[in-house]
């Protein structure tokens, strides 16, 4: 009734009956687009451990800040937190 | 453990012994003799490297337990320290060396309970640094062992890293918090022109925001430089996702590298419209650049569009730098109004608002979930700035009517209809020819699993029957052997 007025003329474009929810895009692991700073923190890690450069270890530190600060969900992080930091 | 053991004097052998006898009494017996025999090793390496560090470095390798052991290895040390002489011996030599005030301060309490640690994280040295500030004292302790004086200078020398590492992270922290108050004042600011009581977006979508309350937040952030913002209940669409994709102003490196490739901030409207609702229309408008790489990369463009080089004869048309990528000329004219140029695609308006546009890509046959829809994509001026773009957001609502009511005429309709007939076949057949593949690779896979099953089988069949034959060989012969041997 309210629709068919609102639908049929030009002036209130509003169909409030036709609204949807909005439903968030399933996104897959795969989907994610790469984490290249906590890449780049897990292997100047790996590298700072093994070859025990402080600089690596400070990189590794710096880029895992910068992936920690970029990240969209909070769920996965803390483990490169912790990778990172070793 | 055995730099620990060497830094302590006696003078705390008595609470260490202590606390050694409550230990033993708590631990078991093997713990300890493996322990003193590991120590002996490291304290004779010790012993003969004079150097702190290369001692340091030449025990590693055994890398002590930390978890229950990390108390057990301290008591050990004292007693062995205290009963046989050539492990205190390089006590003396080593100590004077270093008789800063924070050394001695941090040995006589901390020292007792968690020696193993303090020795692990100074070899590492690079990640408690800078968690507590009485860690590089031990550090440096280590460190400068062997040069008696140190004075601010050197120290500075030392910890050039660490000093930079350190520095740098707090203006990332400091960066942090102001560039993702940047951000956020720009959305906030968006979404008060156009998507608040009485703006456009208000009176164009029943449903603003991602939330079903009223009083739920209108913009979504999904990151620090992601926003979006939801709107639905409109006729001809299903719904609007407006998606703010900021510079990352809160990531001191990425500004960095902003520094060399600038970008933009920027905002794509996506419209999703309703399947009767939009009729054949695939249409691309950009700057001539974009347009072409939009043309090779969109798929429905490179099927069904390309671009125009001539406008429709006898019309006022888009800006010259911009260049129009659509199915047919007619589309092209028909959804490029006279209201549309004059508003922002025409030489006078683009001239003042071309700055913030970016693209517009209406389409039918889109790749993704949804076929049907029309994307927008403009530059987000400044916050104080955000009026300019008000033309620019007012063509989200004009062209959902104008693709909604729009038809194509009976000639064009039935072009388009045998292009998309044709793709949908192509499509089909691709498809099919996928699924025969999956399917012969399946039956392939089955075909090599039975074979391999049945030469199990077979190979057990013919072993068995080689046994049952081995068998009844034995059996005949066993009792000839039997005679003969009786």
């Amino acid at each position: 009734m309210k629709e068919g007025t609102s639908s049929g003329g030009g002036s209130d474009p509003r169909q409030p009956s036709t609204a949807k929810q909005y439903a968030p895009p399933k996104l897959s692991a795969q989907d994610l687009p790469i984490d290249y700073a906590g890449f780049l923190a897990v292997v100047f890690g790996v590298l700072g451990v093994m070859l025990r450069y402080k600089v690596c270890s400070w990189i590794a530190i710096i880029f895992c800040a910068q992936s920690l600060v970029n990240m969209k969900n909070f769920e996965n992080d803390l483990k490169q937190l912790s990778m990172a930091f070793m | 453990m055995a730099t620990a053991s060497l830094i302590r004097p006696r003078r705390a052998a008595l609470v260490l012994f202590l606390l050694a006898l409550s230990f033993s009494l708590s631990l078991a017996a093997h713990f300890e003799g493996f322990d003193s025999d590991d120590l002996h090793s490291a304290a004779a390496d010790a012993a003969s490297a004079d150097d702190d560090e290369e001692g340091l470095e030449v025990e590693l390798p055994p890398p002590p337990p930390i978890s229950l052991s990390t108390s057990s290895p301290s008591p050990p040390v004292t007693t062995t320290a205290s009963s046989p002489n050539p492990n205190s011996d390089p006590n003396p030599t080593l100590t004077p060396p270093n008789p800063t005030p924070a050394l001695d301060l941090w040995d006589e309490d901390e020292f007792e309970g968690i020696p193993v640690p303090e020795a692990v994280s100074v070899d590492e040295s690079a990640a408690p640094a800078e968690a507590a500030p009485s860690d590089p004292a031990a550090d440096a302790a280590a460190e400068a062992a062997p040069a008696p004086p140190r004075r601010p200078a050197e120290l500075l020398r030392a910890y050039t890293i660490e000093i930079a590492c350190v520095s740098f992270l707090i203006c990332f922290l400091l960066n942090y918090f102001t560039g993702k108050r940047q951000n956020e004042a720009i959305a906030l600011a968006w979404a008060t022109r156009f998507a608040t009581r009485d703006s456009i977006f208000d009176k164009n979508f029943s449903l603003l925001g991602t939330g079903d309350g009223k009083d739920t937040p209108l913009l979504m952030k999904e990151g620090q430089d992601v926003f979006k913002f939801y709107a639905s209940g409109r006729r001809y669409c299903q719904g609007m996702l407006a998606t703010m994709e900021m510079r990352a102003r809160h990531d001191l490196l990425s500004k960095l590298v902003e520094l060399v490739f600038p970008r933009k901030d920027t905002i794509t409207f996506e419209v999703v419209m309703n399947e009767e609702a939009m009729d054949h229309v695939v249409l691309a408008v950009a700057r001539k650049k974009a347009a072409k790489t939009m043309q090779k990369e969109e798929r429905d463009l490179q099927k069904f569009a390309s671009v125009l080089t001539s406008a429709p004869a006898g019309r006022r048309w888009v800006a010259d730098e911009l260049a129009v990528v659509a199915e047919s000329k007619e589309v092209a004219g028909d959804m490029i109004t006279e209201a549309v140029l004059d508003q922002v695609l025409g030489d006078k308006a683009f001239e003042k608002f071309g700055k913030w546009f970016i693209s517009l890509h209406f389409s039918d046959q889109l790749a993704g979930s949804y076929k049907k829809v029309l994307s927008f994509k403009f530059v987000l001026p400044d916050a104080s700035n955000m009026a300019e773009m008000t033309r620019l957001v007012a063509l989200v609502p004009y062209y959902i009517d104008l693709v909604g009511r729009y038809k194509l005429s009976n000639h064009a309709r039935s072009k388009t209809e045998a292009t998309r007939t044709k793709a949908a076949q192509e499509a089909f057949r691709e498809q099919q020819g996928l699924r025969q593949e999956a399917l012969q690779r399946k039956k392939a896979e089955k075909k090599k699993l039975m074979e391999e099953a049945e030469a199990k089988l077979s190979a057990e069949a013919l072993r068995k029957k080689e046994e049952k034959e081995r068998a009844r060989q034995m059996k005949k012969s066993m009792p000839k052997v039997k005679m003969l041997r009786s």
